[in-house]
């Protein structure tokens, strides 16, 4: 079954894939290395996840462009760059537990599908829920477990995590997410207007103590188009 | 022939009415910006009308009596329609877009072009009125005063009744009629399905549904996105169309402690014109578990008595709500916004578990400034509005008046402070550090004024990971107050910013930042030397005045290369777009007013000499003019408590005494030495009326409305009703030396006036209001100083009519 399934694949993703491998092999090695993110896991993930794949057809030639893109609902697939940033920031190990806030199109889970054994992902746009869900089963990402809910009280059934990764920006950290992370975890949260220039905030649990740390100005240009 | 007097009332009272409603149409889908570009679409569209009338008078004369009531029903039918019309998707421009690309720039020139199609034919109708029937000129002209005047009121009044984008097919309706009653008789069938057309139009357009889309980045339209997210309530006036909406993903909790682990609750949440007003508090913020209790804002209450509070802008009433779970025992809340007032009290009740009800809370309907200024008590806690919104505004309120965050009504509130009483301010932190910057320099600036050799003495300041609150003691902050601040920092895990003896090593223990520049700058602000940090930095750090009052006016233009260099091309036009909007306004009004006003009788017969003369006499008068009603709209908006009762009374004023001071002037004799004494009596009086203009707003600021608009009638009347004489005077003037050269006196005025309304404003927020008027002046003298060197001379025979 596997291998008919590979096949199917191979007949047709990866024709549409390799049309795109040029593309990706240049986000990653001038988009993303080239501005320092150097993690051997991460870079691997960025060149090996079909970013094309995640867009809405009218965008997909603009996939792999360094800026974000519509991706219905007002929400967005973030530019690769951060991705790649925000994934590296939580310095992942195969056996972590990561919990994602903000599912949108499936990309950022699919990185740290490639990255980890177990990716947890709230999504409370139910239609974005869905499409994301069936687009990573689609593709194979099988170790993503997606849930339709406000990302706001997290996935506490699968807590504590290792790490959590918020897409969204909020007025707030919500504190149901910091309870849910481990002794030790780290939560990336960006902060500031989801349409202009944000900050990066990494958030370390240590015990009682709860400390954030701001990383950089994100520049996050607004987004023309029907979305 | 009366029909004509009553039907240009009715035109005119359209004309400016639905000027204003286009304002406020502007606000809501877009941001207040548009304001000055409004005022000056208008001018272009009726300068353009001017321009076309002299190109093609003879014709136009020829068949004026048809051709009047048909501009007048195409103004009304193009009024009904054009909100319309820009709002579909191929025309709907966005203010965050303009700098992404050519096409949304496209869309802004698109909808420029369309929105001046009412003025052009209004312009047009009131020029053939007037040439046409020049016997009874003197009725028609006071016919187009009194209309203009009575639109201005009745825009603001018809604001409470009616959805502002109802009121542009309403005044449709309105200027129809007026055509109607101007159609010649025997009827034509052509004549009447115009009209009887344009009424259809207008009836539908005013039935249908409501055909504005806020832009995708407004804080309503991202509310909009949420899960079951649905506008509850609904309430327009005219301060602004109010919307709540509830979803159970709306939460607030601003710069929350990462230590507190309680639940946040769902909030309702008002938008005022789409943008975010305040959060609706549920019964839980009124506990001392409330999440506002776990936020930087509740330190004033952590250190000081606080027992009588003052809550200014209350909004919604957050900040009401964190009085009352801090136990204070009076709170006097001011927002002028009484239709949010009113929703607290009356559908919020039960929510807010009747927190406007409660005893010894006080709501006070009144502009924040106005109270100040008016009320004598002390208070224990002085809470102001947080600066700026979460992650910044990209400096969309970089032109927007701020009248309570200047240098004067910090001064206010500390003299309402009683002796150990405290001024609290919060701010978001944005990046690049700018808000709360300018925050603590105007607390400095305060303090220092006072007299406050130390101002840090005074000074307790706590930061949480996204947010600042200052909290300005007005005794020095006592060592066991120091402890009290250091507490809330280690239980709520805040940092200390600011304290008497503060130690650097714990400014930064649980929320570190980017760069530790932000230390050095507050400490920077609180030295000797701030002067020359507010000269270097990147952004206008300095405290704003009542004279500039332009709070969130960061960008300096020397900064642009530095800040490409740090955030790229693509980026830096985001942090300040407010400034650059205006800027985008300018080229394109001077554009617009080249090629529809001075290009086409650029293009017409040699005009004769004497041309400069023209060009500088009454170019000056409409800089002049128009400096001069921007920079009163600007001031009266601090007076009058809100921007559109500001335009109302100001656009009203002017154009009904200058009206009358251009009737008057038909008694005076012309000849230059009458222009000369004319235009530099103007000059004399507009500086010395600069001069006297603030301390007596300020002298009057507390007198009951009703009495201000009165004041305020008689204070804008006095300039322009001598300011009417000019014009009337130069163009009869024209009319006996160089005939030929009176649309060219137009057209020069005309695109003079179209310019300077956005140059005005962007002058205003560059040099401040004084220099403004004080330009006003320089340009009536200019005009006397054309007028000597001229000396009635240069006309020679060419320039005479044939």
């Amino acid at each position: 079954m596997y291998t008919i399934a590979l096949l199917i694949l191979l007949a047709i993703g990866f024709p549409l894939q390799d049309g795109y491998r040029q593309a990706r092999d240049d986000m990653v090695r001038i988009q993303i290395a080239g501005r320092g993110v150097s993690h051997p896991a991460v870079l691997r993930a960025m060149n090996t996840v079909p970013r094309h794949l995640f867009v809405r057809s009218a965008w997909i030639d603009d996939a792999y462009d360094d800026s974000p893109l519509p991706i219905g609902r007002g929400q967005t697939i973030s530019q690769p760059y951060i991705v790649a940033y925000m994934t590296e920031l939580l310095n992942p190990h195969q056996r972590d537990k990561i919990l994602e806030v903000g599912t949108g199109s499936g990309y950022q889970a699919a990185i740290l599908s490639t990255l980890i054994d177990s990716v947890f992902s709230v999504e409370i746009i139910k239609e974005l829920c869905i499409e994301a869900s069936a687009r990573l089963k689609r593709l194979g990402y099988h170790n993503v477990a997606t849930m339709n809910a406000d990302g706001f009280y997290g996935w506490n059934e699968h807590a504590p995590y290792d790490a959590i990764i918020v897409t969204a920006a909020a007025e707030y950290i919500p504190p149901p997410l910091i309870e849910q992370l481990k002794d030790g975890g780290k939560m990336v949260i960006p902060v500031g207007s989801p349409f202009l220039v944000q900050t990066l905030m990494l958030v370390e649990k240590r015990g009682k103590e709860v400390t954030t740390r701001s990383l950089m100005p994100v520049r996050f240009v607004p987004l023309s188009g029907d979305h | 022939m009366k029909r004509l007097p009553l039907s240009v009332a009715l035109l005119s009272i359209s004309l400016i009415a639905f000027q204003l409603s286009l304002m406020q149409v502007l606000s809501i889908v877009q941001w207040h910006h548009f304001a000055s570009m409004i005022i000056s679409v208008a001018l272009l569209g009726m300068g353009a009308s001017g321009a076309f009338l002299a190109v093609r008078q003879d014709a136009l004369r020829r068949h004026g009596s048809w051709l009047t009531p048909l501009s007048i029903a195409f103004s009304g039918i193009s009024m009904a329609v054009v909100i319309p019309i820009i709002q579909t998707e191929i025309i709907r421009f966005d203010s965050f877009l303009i700098f992404l690309g050519g096409r949304d720039l496209l869309k802004l020139l698109t909808t420029y072009c369309i929105l001046l199609i009412p003025f052009f034919f209004g312009g047009l109708a009131l020029g053939i009125a007037f040439t046409h029937n020049v016997r009874q000129i003197g009725l028609v002209y006071f016919a187009n005063l009194l209309g203009s005047g009575a639109g201005a009121l009745s825009a603001v009044a018809l604001m409470s009744y009616f959805a502002p984008s109802r009121l542009p097919p309403l005044l449709a309706i309105l200027t129809l009629l007026g055509a109607a009653l101007l159609l010649p008789r025997p009827f034509r069938k052509t004549d009447l399905t115009i009209v009887a057309s344009g009424l259809i139009i207008a009836v539908y357009v005013f039935l249908a549904p409501d055909p504005l889309v806020p832009s995708q980045f407004k804080s309503l339209s991202r509310a909009m996105d949420l899960p079951d997210a649905r506008v509850t309530a609904r309430r327009f006036s005219p301060l602004g169309l109010v919307e709540v909406v509830k979803s159970s993903a709306l939460r607030f909790a601003p710069g929350l402690s990462v230590r507190y682990r309680g639940g946040i609750p769902a909030t309702a949440a008002v938008y005022s014109n789409g943008d975010w007003f305040g959060a609706v508090p549920d019964s839980t913020f009124l506990t001392p578990a409330g999440v506002l209790n776990f936020t930087p804002a509740n330190l004033p209450y952590r250190f000081s008595t606080s027992s009588n509070v003052l809550v200014l802008e209350a909004n919604s009433g957050e900040n009401v709500a964190l009085a009352v779970a801090n136990g204070a025992a009076a709170i006097h809340a001011v927002e002028l916004h009484s239709n949010v007032t009113t929703l607290i009290r009356e559908d919020f009740a039960c929510a807010t578990d009747s927190l406007y009800f409660r005893p010894g809370v006080v709501i006070h309907e009144i502009d924040p400034r106005s109270f100040l200024e008016s009320d004598t008590a002390t208070f224990d806690v002085i809470v102001l509005p947080m600066v700026g919104t979460f992650g910044g505004t990209s400096g969309l309120t970089a032109i927007h008046e701020q009248y309570l965050y200047t240098a004067e009504a910090f001064e206010s509130a500390w003299n309402h402070l009683s002796p150990d009483g405290v001024l609290s301010i919060s701010s978001w932190i944005d990046y690049p550090y700018r808000n709360p910057l300018k925050a603590f320099a105007t607390v400095v600036e305060m303090l220092t004024k006072n007299g406050i050799k130390n101002p840090a003495d005074h000074i307790a300041a706590v930061r949480s990971w996204a947010s600042v609150t200052i909290a300005v003691k007005r005794s020095p902050i006592l060592p066991r107050e120091v402890r009290a601040v250091r507490e809330f920092c280690a239980e709520l895990l805040f940092d200390p910013l600011s304290l008497p003896g503060i130690r650097n090593d714990e400014r930064a223990r649980h929320h570190r930042m980017m760069d530790t520049s932000f230390f050095a700058l507050v400490d920077g602000i609180l030295g000797v030397h701030r002067n020359a940090l507010y000269s270097e930095y990147d952004f206008h750090i300095a405290p704003a005045s009542d004279d500039q009052p332009y709070f969130s006016q960061f960008l300096r233009l020397k900064s642009v290369p530095r800040l490409r260099e740090i955030f790229g091309d693509r980026t830096v036009p985001f942090l300040e777009l407010g400034y650059l909007l205006l800027l985008v306004a300018l080229v394109q009004v001077s554009a617009g007013a080249f090629a529809l006003i001075i290009l086409p009788l650029l293009l017409t017969r040699d005009q004769g000499k004497g041309r400069w003369w023209t060009l500088v006499y009454f170019g000056s008068l409409g800089c002049g003019f128009m400096f001069l009603e921007i920079v009163l709209i600007q001031r009266f908006i601090l007076y009058l408590g809100h921007p559109v009762y500001a335009a109302a009374a100001v656009i009203g004023g002017m154009l009904v005494f200058s009206g009358l001071g251009s009737l008057m002037s038909s008694r005076v004799a012309v000849a230059p030495r009458t222009l000369r004494a004319v235009t530099f009596v103007i000059a004399l009086f507009i500086l010395a009326y600069a001069g006297i203009l603030t301390p007596l707003l300020r002298a009057t600021i507390s007198l009951p409305f009703p009495l201000k608009i009165a004041l305020s009638a008689l204070l804008v009347g006095a300039p322009s009703f001598f300011m009417g004489f000019p014009f009337p005077l130069g163009l009869r003037f024209l009319s006996e030396h160089a005939e030929r050269q009176t649309p060219w006196a137009w057209a020069v005025n005309g695109g003079a006036s179209v310019i300077s309304a956005v140059l005005a404003a962007l002058l205003a927020v560059e040099a401040g209001f004084y220099l403004v008027t004080a330009c006003a002046a320089v340009f009536y003298g200019m005009a006397t100083s054309a007028t000597v060197l001229q000396g009635g001379k240069a006309f020679g025979p060419a320039g005479r009519a044939a």
